[in-house]
């Protein structure tokens, strides 16, 4: 059974838990917040592959660096780890254009139209 | 078309809790900023998506039903599976807008910090030198029942490594900081662990990583497993919380702290399904007597501040010469135990024999001297990486024995 997936996942996770913590984004800036978005997050995402799953759309693969472990039928236990980095990429990468966005001061004509 | 009606479905639900989170979440004049935020991230996504789900399937680690697709790919990604992103950037930022709108009215960028260091001080707090002490008894027992590695055993050997050590230590720090307060020798407010304001933060971060985990283990097993992990979990709690503090109850608190090390082995055991048997129970029995020994030991060194502090426990009521006594004792009982159980069982008897060394030249201690077995408590946490060693070799032959 292979950990390379799972390990690049955690590695993954790891990352942008650094990027977090580097620039107070998402855990670091409200983690009561954050922790309710991560889990909503992730929820749905698993229901989402839990309904393809029944359809019989989704199907596991036989991939070496899987561990090859289920926690439901053609649901590996990769899957929700996955999600959980799917969640914390859109997080990071949505804070971290808010606080670029507001390093750029807004143009005149925009303020103006925002008030129309 | 399957997956694209099924995709269809989740980013609708997506884009309307979205739409009504940001309406309601953002401030006038910030909706802009917030959807042209949630554009640049949904292009990022889109092309890791591109990247690395094409890599993904291509190392097969996924696949699909090609007769519910539409057949478009980017690369190797089916177009359909975009919509992960898609629904997760449109609906989650609004969500967390929706959640931070206070704060963000009135803070800027590093205003907060009032839960600044609570992660770095609980995992500190949680002595990782001792986490092995918890995940071991878990993972050893179950593996040896079930002899495969399964979802259950990871999740299981996580949960006593890490959550389970931050409950005991943070919920300890918390309630021992009013007895510190009122224990000069212990420093007073300075020699405090934890300072006030990151108690609730610590009891809650010690609610939000234990409880989904309890949860998912007793789902994974039956009446034995509740049980079992209920008892664990009193244990963790009735040892330091206010009201009961079962770590000033003399006896009760060496029963008490041998259940934390005894129960998550049960746990496993439960989860296992295992048959008990006489060797099992006598097992179980010398490794509890080996846990209230380890910790009547550890009270000694603290008979004089304890007393001054008006603290119980065992060494205070029964003496600092009585409770050396008493663990070299409970040691030898549980060494002479494990002569008891099936081959290569009685090879753990030795194990007995460097922690009875270790103390027994503390044989006639007193109370006045009782401090200084601090000297053998030390020896005695490395003591434990050695017999952690050998309970695996033993491990290890019984694992060939039986196989």
């Amino acid at each position: 059974m292979g950990v390379l997936y799972l390990a690049s996942l955690l590695l993954g996770i790891t990352c942008m838990l650094l990027l977090d913590h580097r620039f107070r984004l998402f855990f670091w800036w409200d983690a009561k917040a954050a922790a309710i978005v991560t889990a909503v997050g992730v929820l749905f995402l698993l229901g989402w592959d839990l309904a393809g799953i029944g359809l019989g759309i989704f199907l596991r693969g036989e991939g070496t660096i899987a561990t090859g472990l289920l926690l439901a039928p053609e649901l590996p236990i990769e899957e929700p780890v996955f999600l959980l980095f799917l969640v914390l990429c859109t997080m990071v990468l949505y804070t971290g254009a808010r606080r670029l966005l507001d390093l750029i001061p807004a143009k005149r004509h925009e303020k103006e139209r925002e008030h129309v | 078309m399957t997956y694209l009606w099924l995709a269809l479905v989740f980013i609708a639900a997506a884009v309307v809790a979205g739409v009504i989170f940001a309406r309601q979440g953002t401030r006038s004049g910030e909706a802009r900023k917030h959807w042209k935020a949630v554009g640049l991230a949904f292009a990022a996504l889109a092309v890791l998506t591109a990247v690395f789900d094409s890599i993904m399937i291509g190392m097969e680690l996924f696949h699909y039903d090609a007769s519910h697709i539409l057949g478009l790919t980017i690369g190797l990604a089916p177009i359909e599976d975009f919509a992960y992103p898609l629904a997760g950037a449109v609906a989650l930022p609004g969500l967390w807008m929706w959640l931070t709108r206070k704060r963000n009215g009135s803070t800027s960028p590093g205003g907060e910090s009032n839960l600044k260091g609570l992660v770095p001080q609980a995992l500190l707090a949680s002595r990782p030198v001792s986490w092995i002490n918890t995940a071991y008894p878990f993972a050893a027992a179950m593996l040896l029942t079930t002899r495969e590695i399964d979802w259950v055993l990871i999740v299981g050997t996580f949960y006593f490594l890490v959550p389970y050590n931050l409950a005991m230590y943070g919920i300890n720090d918390v309630f021992d900081y009013e007895s510190d307060l009122k224990n000069p020798r212990k420093g007073g407010i300075e020699g405090a662990l934890l300072q006030p304001h990151l108690h609730r933060p610590m009891l809650w971060l010690a609610a939000i990583t234990n409880i989904p985990f309890l949860l998912v283990l007793a789902l994974a097993g039956g009446p034995a497993a509740w049980i079992s992990l209920a008892v664990s979990a009193f244990a963790v709690v009735a040892y330091s919380v206010a009201g009961l503090r079962f770590k000033e109850r003399p006896v009760l608190d060496s029963l008490t702290s041998s259940t934390h090390f005894v129960s998550p082995a049960v746990v496993g055991l439960a989860l296992a399904d295992a048959d008990v048997t006489s060797g099992l129970l006598i097992l179980l029995a010398a490794f509890f007597l080996w846990g209230m020994a380890a910790h009547a030991f550890g009270a000694v060194q603290d008979i004089q501040p304890d007393r001054q502090a008006g603290i119980g426990s065992i060494a205070t009521v029964i003496g600092a010469r009585r409770t050396v006594r008493l663990a070299v004792g409970l040691w030898l009982v549980a060494g002479l135990a494990m002569l008891a159980t099936p081959w290569p069982g009685p090879l753990a008897a030795i194990i007995a024999v460097p922690y009875i060394v270790n103390c027994a030249p503390y044989w006639n201690v007193t109370d006045t001297t009782a401090a200084r077995t601090n000297v053998a408590w030390r020896r005695f946490i490395w003591l434990n990486y050695g017999s952690g060693f050998l309970v695996t070799l033993i491990f290890i032959l019984q694992w060939s024995l039986t196989s």
